[in-house]
């Protein structure tokens, strides 16, 4: 059950930061860093947040956590605790 | 809607031959820029005010014709060791106001807005072009947003004036200069725009600033200069969430289309 919930996760995530971002399948693997190696900068962060609070329906822009994230993994780990949190 | 197919990315461009014309055409141009430049920094404070009082017009518009005017002076400087091809950069194929997304490879990409037949429109840019202390008054004068100071939210804000003023707004979608000619990953924020305010993208293509001067390069070489107007695409039937992405996957579907036909 922990799995199906972490792939569920996984697949929301990589299906909506590839297409808002044209990212290649191949290159989101959880250890990717979000800037130096999927290529995301300032501009884009704005927008992954609205485009994960879509994709979760629940609101992250407030939070500090999500500033402290560098790589996939450290977003699947963010959203899973969210997510958590609010059942 | 649509699906769309990922677009086909342009091989890269050719290598540059740089002979004795680029040197010769480097000699000559340089200077002749940075005296355009003096001269067009010089008079500004003195043709814009008459400008003013002359036609009425508000500041802003005066300095967005002067601006094209400026780019209008380039062309001609290079005109003797660059061609120009204009190809369907007929007014009517500018809805106003519209949003102008090009492709980007060289700096010089921005001047060659001196031949699109209108003068009313204004830039989205990052933060790097107003670091250039003598271009960067003008730009504000112009009213050309600073996306990446201002902020995605103020900044989309500022462009909604513009576009409600009926200024056309331009972007680079790729946000840096191609280094291998091929397109990049297009930012989303025209194509939001676009969407939220239902105004149409205009894709224009550039091809041969990258021979002209890539980024990196230090010396000119003569070239031909390419410059596409697509038609229009109405982003209504673009809607839902992901009405933007659809619409920039279009779009870029078809730049990538016409810059290998530009090939």
């Amino acid at each position: 059950m922990q799995q199906d919930i972490q792939k569920d996760i996984i697949d929301t995530v990589n299906t909506a930061l590839a297409e808002e971002f044209e990212l290649d399948a191949e290159a989101m693997k959880p250890e990717a860093h979000l800037f130096n190696e999927l290529g995301l900068d300032s501009l884009d962060a704005v927008d992954m947040v609205i485009v994960l609070e879509k994709a979760f329906g629940c609101k992250l822009r407030d939070e500090q956590a999500i500033r402290e994230i560098r790589t996939l993994g450290d977003l699947y780990a963010f959203i899973e605790t969210k997510r958590k949190e609010l059942e | 809607m649509t699906e769309v197919p990922p677009p086909e990315a342009a091989p890269p461009a050719a290598s540059r031959r740089l002979g004795p014309s680029a040197l010769v055409m480097s000699a000559v141009v340089y200077p002749l820029l940075i005296l355009q430049t003096l001269a067009f920094v010089l008079l500004a404070p003195i043709v814009l005010p008459l400008a003013r009082l002359a036609t009425g017009r508000p500041m802003d518009r005066i300095v967005r014709y002067f601006i094209r005017f400026y780019g209008q002076v380039w062309m001609v400087l290079i005109a003797p060791f660059t061609r120009f091809e204009k190809i369907d950069l007929a007014l009517d194929r500018f809805p106003q106001p519209c949003i102008i997304v090009l492709n980007h490879r060289s700096l010089f990409d921005i001047f060659c807005m001196g031949a699109l037949p209108f003068s009313n429109g204004g830039f989205a840019l990052r933060s790097w072009p107003f670091r250039m202390f003598w271009y960067a008054p003008f730009m504000r004068l112009a009213r050309y947003v600073d996306m990446e100071s201002l902020g995605r939210e103020e900044g989309l804000l500022r462009c909604r004036e513009l576009l409600a003023e009926g200024i056309s707004l331009m972007f680079f979608p790729e946000g840096h200069r191609s280094r291998d000619g091929r397109l990049g990953r297009f930012y989303s924020g025209a194509f939001k725009l676009a969407v939220e305010t239902n105004t149409p993208i205009v894709p224009v293509c550039i091809s041969g600033t990258d021979h002209l001067l890539p980024p990196g390069a230090l010396l000119m070489a003569p070239t031909t200069i390419r410059l596409q107007a697509l038609s229009a695409v109405d982003p209504s039937t673009f809607t839902g969430e992901s009405g933007h992405v659809a619409l920039r996957k279009t779009v870029k579907a078809a730049m990538a289309e016409a810059l290998e036909k530009q090939r």
